[in-house]
């Protein structure tokens, strides 16, 4: 997956400028940058749900703009911050919808082992049958995970993951996105805003500063106390902790 | 039958009850009241309550369906499709042309060419607003909620002034179109209604099949393949078209949409649209029928049906407002 010169402007103002980029197959890559960065914009234009006013988002050698999106679906999900939902919806039937991609409304029975596989993945089983409006944050970011996980794609986008969850379902997150890699094999960006859980977590890291490519590399080639002190305008020191580069601010 | 038995468990028997009251429903209002011992009255009789029954089940399928699409594409349960400003536009026509042709036209005179040009102006209208504006507010479903509240005070506010200038007379005879009502509905205008509905739904149903997702919200209905804004598009042509039959068929009613769609929703629990559509169609024509016994039997048509259906349906809403409220 390569993106190619992306730029995207709102209402004149430059959000996103000649952004480029190739995305490491079978890794973890994470989007970071101070707000209004351009980095959930640019994961939007990853996904199709933004269009981008010029330059491509290349996917398996196509322009994403023109795959079908039925079939963009079954190679590529995306999970964004706000999901609310109105209607009466257990956390079975959300991960069911996984599926749709492939069966439509009407799951074949390959699709309910894939669905059972994919809510035991996610330690759910035990309350599958709850409604999704009953489940805390973390309970319900992990059905979400599930029904992404049942959509069976080599690719996860996700759009802070972590928002709104405390230390521990964060932390509990993380390690989710890392097994999503490690042991499905699955290509996952994420957009995040705590760089520690992008350098303890990820592969690579992208750091946007005023929609461009402030750098971009392996954890250990952005985590310097000069890159993120000038990426973020605050001073920085790093450690080492477990082999990875944290960083403290202040 | 297959229908039927393809549908949920706990759906299914809830179905069958509705249905079997619905049933009873049909029963009693065809034979309360009737004088059995006369044939050619019971003939009289059954031949303009069965006309009124079946425009009955026609109105509270259009009616039910186009609310719970329309609820579901704006993802929000308390919208009705009165929002989109199609009952203050059929108030419009109506006083327009009783304005400017008179009571006495034919336009309001002969319910046949009523109807038609009714559905005629109704849909083109709505058409071109709902699918031009649509497309200019870069599919924002939000502006379609905000331009049919705008629109519903213009329509009202023309109407209110060509009312004021009006003979008085004519005034009363026009009053009486501007209520929902389902007498004197002619068979020729039931038959297309239900062809024209029939069509409609067919065309539709490509994307009836995809409301499930879309209540999901639109990211997750993209990110599972969906063209969504061209789904979006369709179903509210068919939102507006379906409440466009029932207006012009009875008058303005889809305020009864919010009571069916919801009461639905809390009698099927599900997110099924299927389920739910079949559902708030049975309870319908529950509301209805029982709505026109009163008005036929207890006030005899002293007080049009909408009287309760506003009184009710308005009741209902606030109780809806303050139980989301507290859930939250």
């Amino acid at each position: 997956m390569r993106v190619k010169k992306l730029t995207k402007s709102y209402d004149g103002k430059n959000v996103v400028n000649g952004v480029d980029f190739e995305i490491p197959k079978g890794k973890v890559l994470s989007l970071i940058g101070p707000n209004g960065a351009g980095k959930s914009t640019v994961m939007g234009m990853i996904s199709r749900l933004i269009a981008s006013d010029t330059g491509v988002v290349e996917f398996q050698g196509k322009n994403i703009q023109q795959w079908k999106s039925r079939e963009l679906s079954k190679r590529l999900a995306i999970l964004t911050q706000s999901n609310n939902i109105q209607m009466k919806l257990t956390v079975r039937e959300l991960v069911n919808f996984g599926r749709f991609p492939y069966s439509g409304s009407h799951l074949t029975e390959e699709d309910e082992v894939i669905v059972e596989k994919a809510i035991a993945y996610m330690e759910l089983t035990q309350m599958q049958n709850q409604f999704i409006d009953e489940l805390s944050g973390g309970q319900r970011q992990r059905a979400y995970i599930a029904m992404v996980i049942a959509q069976d794609t080599e690719y996860v986008l996700l759009d802070e993951p972590t928002n709104n969850l405390d230390i521990y379902h964060s932390t509990k997150m993380m390690q989710i996105v890392r097994r999503l890699c490690d042991e499905l094999g699955k290509t996952v960006i994420l957009v995040l805003h705590e760089i520690n859980y992008a350098a303890f977590y990820s592969d690579y890291i992208c750091a946007f500063v005023n929609g461009k490519i402030a750098k971009f590399g392996t954890v250990e080639e952005v985590m310097t106390k000069e890159n993120l002190s000038q990426i973020y305008n605050v001073d920085f020191e790093i450690m080492k902790i477990e082999g990875k580069p944290l960083s403290i601010y202040y | 039958m297959k229908y039927l038995f393809a549908l949920h468990q706990n759906s299914r028997k809830k179905v069958m009850i509705l249905l079997l009251l619905s049933m009873i429903f049909i029963l009693l209002y065809m034979t309360i009241g009737v004088r059995f011992d006369h044939p050619q009255l019971l003939a009289y009789a059954m031949r303009q309550r069965s006309t009124k029954v079946i425009v009955m089940i026609i109105v509270a399928f259009a009616i039910g369906a186009a609310s719970l699409v329309f609820q579901s594409i704006i993802n929000n349960t308390i919208v009705t499709p009165c929002l989109l400003g199609m009952n203050s536009l059929y108030s419009l026509v109506h006083t327009a042309v009783a304005f400017f042709l008179g009571t006495g036209s034919v336009f309001l005179r002969n319910s046949n060419v009523a109807f038609l040009v009714d559905l005629l102006i109704m849909g083109v209208a709505a058409t071109f607003i709902y699918s031009y504006i649509f497309k200019k507010t870069k599919f924002n479903v939000l502006y379609v909620l905000l331009i049919g509240t705008v629109l519903t005070s213009f329509f009202s506010s023309i109407q209110n002034t060509l009312v004021r200038s009006m003979d008085p007379n004519e005034y009363d005879t026009l009053l009486t179109t501007l209520v929902a009502s389902f007498s004197n509905i002619n068979e020729k205008i039931i038959l297309f209604a239900v062809v024209f509905m029939i069509g409609v739904m067919f065309a539709l149903r490509k994307e009836l099949a995809v409301l499930d997702v879309i209540t999901l919200g639109k990211a997750q209905a993209i990110n599972l393949g969906i063209d969504y804004d061209h789904t979006i598009r369709k179903l509210l042509l068919g939102v507006v078209i379906l409440i466009s039959i029932a207006t012009a068929l009875v008058g303005p009613i889809s305020f009864l949409g919010l009571i069916v769609a919801n009461l639905s929703r809390q009698l099927f629990w599900t997110y099924r649209h299927q389920e739910l559509i079949l559902g708030s169609t049975l309870i319908g024509v529950l509301v209805l029928i029982a709505g026109q016994l009163i008005v036929e039997q207890v006030y005899s048509y002293a007080i049009p049906i909408s009287v309760f259906i506003t009184v009710g349906g308005g009741l209902y809403f606030l109780y809806l407002l303050l139980t989301q409220g507290r859930r939250k």
